[in-house]
């Protein structure tokens, strides 16, 4: 890269080629910026660029002619991104010419975008300032990513939320460990205790065989049944307490790594969940903080233990007879390096096992609440089979690992067994030779502390099993826990009210970078505003409500709330601010009471029952049986569409937000219910800043302002009056729908004659 | 709705530039500038391609691409090569694991390329046990077609994040 152009806005460094050829056509102190694509015409990998001047497009790419072609702002006529399937072309029309003039993937489509935009703006008049202001806004904003991760950051210069809390597994589970470890430090002095206990059995042993039996010494004899009794009443008695402790200590873990987790599910952002199933995300809660719980235990505890454990029966066996002490080492070595090449295989599979039981878990959270449609479709033997399938499938790849799983802790036994068949082997021949002061009791002893020993061996070989399960559970985790929640939950401005003056400037969106939902939204919608959204299934009306409530945040553009961006706002008052009803009201599990003061925790009796009366749902509640004490079943089964629905509307009017946001509200429910619910949302929106979207255009016949939505472009927008002197889409979805009521009231009227 | 569907020679299609095609219909009817679309981009590479015209409107739909007649079926494979830019993986030159994210660089169809994948068990997805799908952090997609023919090295690289 030439060090003399580092002042040129670029994404990446320009080859010394291109800036060559730059100076050689003496354009080259003219280029404002550059944009490094990833890709050639030919669809190839390659760094093509864009150099863009006052003036002009310049592109380089080894299709063009010449390596190059460059076109003039004043000869365009449109230009444009064309998207396909993870890759795009910038394409320009010149008259009847159609040019693919630059190509590259998704990860340079938001500068080729802007390069765009740049253009326009100084066609449209825009001073070059003012344009070369937009373009270095873009390229900061995609700069302004994480160094070490490239994740995009909160804001710039701030920590990278994902870098921050990446470190080693143990050191995450430290902090869910630390406030545990003096029932933790309690349990394992008792655990050492009980692990001493277990050495002194054997070395009783010894006594009995060489001293005790030989000598008839019955006096010995009692006095080694007490030992040993106390020894057991110790090892039970303090192995019982120390099992509780442990119990308690765990499920404490346990607890709060689940609390973690689910709090930072509630705080994670849309698009998360847009590419996460839910049912992976309460695997993780549920079965992947037990598998971490057990190592938990483990390495706080057993390791140590068996550590000591380990240490202990050496030291013994190296008293008793060092000779019999190397020849039970022998199999270590075995067990050590085959532990090491077990662990590398069996990751995988546990990775493997996880993605086939999150596959199951997700069948059965979008079947079992969904079994009334599959009721309704006579679809049970279906949903079997779909479910059986995935489960034969997550039963293959778990049987697959079991041949692993299982081959090798038989094998380490195994060996140990060869281990203990040389001491019993060369020990007895000693022994029948008289050789070294080898007794009877002595290798009986010996052969019992083996067995003792091969313990830890197995325990550590084995260790590395449970290590890969836990990491691999601490994986999907951390991968919720690390994950960047939505922006700045808590901090952020803090107005004392909002009054409702929306703005929408250049706002442009898409989900998955694939297809633009939303282009070049432009609106204002002043406080008190009634506002009807309009358009066709799919023309964005939702989106533009998402982006509202902050359910994304990673549009261009900004939107202000009172003049505020609001992404600056704190989004916990934000969206306390905003009242949303939805097309299918999210009902819980509880109460009719709590879920009308589900979000307004404080209020009183009366409130909710004031609520409910403006809703219309009071007269319903008080005809069931246990009135507002109703407990409706999981998503509101009990309940009619329209009387969820009120129960919803009474929740808005409870918080009492400055906006009131309606998507689709009277779209399921019949016409006399419709009355009834916009009866209440008429009491509702008074004064309020409302947004209200609506297939059927008789809901807005209160609004004083309608927006026409059309493939993510607002194409209308206007008071009623306006849009029907138009004549445009608007008037054409009246005329329709007036229609379609006049058919449906002929067809009414013929079949009750 | 009565879109017509296309097999064998009752239509013949050319290919017009990039991306799209002219199609003459064996009644004569005749269609131009569409642009071919997979219906199941994942499960269904050959079959259901859906031809579009300019506003985006479905205007035929090919049953089965390898019942077309030769140039036709050939004008339809380049232009979807073209929209559906998944290059396929031939070789794991490296996979690194750098802040849990996965680290990638690959030799594919169309090249080398470096890209980073964010959460393994969304981005990477196994399909029939053999074919593997991948999506970094730019939305763009890559595909090794069929595990089993990679060389061992590759294998070995890929093994513990598949």
């Amino acid at each position: 890269m030439g060090d003399d152009i580092e002042h040129i806005l670029t994404n990446k460094p320009i080859s010394n080629s291109i800036i060559s050829k730059l100076q050689d056509l003496k354009i080259y102190d003219q280029v404002l910026f550059f944009i490094v694509g990833d890709l050639s015409l030919d669809g190839h990998y390659n760094d093509s660029v864009l150099a863009v001047t006052k003036d002009s497009f310049y592109s380089f790419d080894e299709k063009h002619k010449d390596k190059l072609m460059h076109i003039s702002f004043s000869t365009i006529d449109k230009a444009y991104i064309k998207r396909f399937y993870g890759n795009a072309i910038m394409v320009i029309e010149k008259g009847e010419e159609k040019i693919d003039f630059f190509r590259f993937t998704y990860a340079i489509a938001g500068l080729a975008e802007s390069s765009i935009d740049f253009m326009e703006r100084l066609k449209e008049g825009q001073t070059l300032e003012r344009a070369l202001d937009f373009i270095g806004a873009v390229f900061e904003k995609q700069l302004k990513t994480c160094p070490k991760c490239q994740r995009p950051l909160v804001r710039e210069g701030a920590d990278c939320l994902h870098c921050q809390s990446k470190g080693k597994i143990a050191q995450k589970l430290l902090k869910y460990i630390k406030p545990h470890s003096t029932l933790l430090t309690i349990s394992l002095i008792l655990s050492l205790i009980t692990t001493a206990m277990t050495l002194v059995p054997p070395y009783i042993t010894k006594m009995m065989v060489d001293e005790v039996i030989p000598n008839s010494d019955k006096k010995m004899l009692l006095n080694v049944v007490f030992i040993l009794l106390g020894a057991y009443v110790i090892q039970y008695f303090i192995g019982t307490i120390r099992a509780y402790l442990l119990r308690v200590g765990g499920d404490r873990i346990v607890a709060s790594l689940r609390s973690d987790i689910y709090a930072k599910a509630q705080y994670l952002p849309m698009r998360f969940y847009d590419k996460t199933s839910t049912g992976s995300v309460i695997t993780r809660i549920s079965n992947d903080t037990s598998t971490l719980q057990g190592f938990t235990m483990r390495i706080t505890q057993e390791v140590v233990v068996q550590f000591f454990l380990l240490i202990g029966i050496i030291v013994i066996m190296f008293v008793m007879d060092w000779r019999l002490t190397l020849l039970s080492l022998i199999p270590v070595p075995l067990v050590v390096t085959g532990s090491r090449i077990f662990g590398k295989k069996i990751l995988p599979y546990y990775r493997r096992i996880w993605r086939k039981w999150a596959a199951v878990s997700s069948i059965l959270t979008d079947t079992i609440p969904g079994v009334r449609v599959i009721k309704a479709f006579t679809n049970e033997k279906k949903a079997i089979g779909k479910f059986d399938r995935y489960n034969q499938e997550w039963l293959k790849t778990d049987i697959e690992s079991a041949k692993i799983t299982t081959l090798f802790p038989h094998l380490v036994g195994f060996f140990v067994t060869l281990g203990s068949l040389l001491i019993w082997g060369v020990g007895g021949k000693w022994v029948i030779d008289s050789q070294g002061g080898l007794s009877l009791g002595l290798l009986v002893s010996f052969i019992s502390y083996t067995a003792m020993f091969y313990g830890p061996v197995n325990f550590f070989a084995n260790f590395n099993d449970s290590v890969q399960a836990a990491v691999a559970s601490a994986e999907r985790v951390f991968d919720i826990i690390d994950a960047q929640p939505e922006q700045d939950l808590g901090k952020g401005k803090h107005p004392d009210r909002l009054r409702g003056k929306i703005e929408f400037e250049d706002v442009d969106f898409s989900f998955d970078r694939t297809k633009m939902t939303l282009k070049n939204i432009n609106l204002t919608i002043e406080p008190g505003d009634i506002v009807g959204i309009v358009g066709t299934t799919g023309s964005g009306k939702s989106t533009l409500i998402n982006l509202i409530m902050r359910y994304y945040d990673n549009y261009e553009g900004r939107i202000l709330m009172d003049g505020e961006d609001i992404r600056e706002i704190d989004m916990e008052f934000y969206r306390s601010q905003i009242g949303y009803v939805q097309q299918e009201p999210m009902m819980f599990h509880d109460s009719i009471f709590n879920n009308i003061a589900y979000g307004s925790e404080n209020a009183s009796v009366e409130q909710v029952i004031n609520a409910a009366k403006i809703a219309n749902a009071h007269n319903f509640i008080i005809k069931t049986p246990d009135g507002y004490d109703t407990v409706l079943g999981e998503r509101g089964t009990g309940l009619s569409g329209g009387e969820r629905q009120r129960v919803s509307i009474a929740r808005a009017v409870l918080r009492n937000p400055g906006i009131m946001i309606f998507d689709e509200a009277t779209a399921a429910v019949d016409s006399e219910t419709e009355l009834l619910i916009q009866e209440a949302i008429e009491r509702l929106i008074a004064g309020r800043t409302t947004l209200m979207i609506a297939h059927r255009l008789s809901t807005l016949r209160k609004a004083n302002k309608i927006l026409v939505l059309d493939e993510g472009e607002i194409i209308e927008a206007g008071s009623p009056e306006e849009l029907l002197a138009l004549k445009g889409k608007y008037y054409k979805l009246i005329e329709i729908q007036a229609m379609s009521s006049k058919l449906q009231k002929a067809k009414e009227d013929e079949k009750f004659e | 709705m009565n879109t017509p569907y296309i097999e064998y020679d009752n239509a013949m299609i050319t290919r017009k530039d990039l991306t799209h095609v002219d199609v003459k219909m064996y009644d004569g009817r005749l269609f131009f500038n569409l642009e071919p679309r997979r219906l199941f981009p994942i499960s269904g590479l050959r079959k259901y391609i859906t031809l579009l015209d300019q506003d985006e409107k479905e205007v035929a739909i090919i049953r089965n691409l390898d019942t077309l007649m030769e140039d036709s079926k050939k004008a339809i494979e380049d232009c979807l090569d073209e929209y559906y830019r998944i290059p396929k993986i031939l070789k794991i030159i490296e996979v690194k694991e750098i802040s849990g994210n996965i680290n990638m660089h690959v030799l594919t169809d169309k090249g080398e390329r470096k890209f980073e994948i964010w959460h393994r068990y969304n981005d990477i997805k196994l399909i029939h046990q053999t074919r593997i799908l991948f999506r970094d952090n730019n939305d763009n997609r890559y595909e090794i077609e069929n595990y089993d023919n990679l060389d061992k090295s590759s294998k070995q690289k890929l093994s513990a994040y598949v």
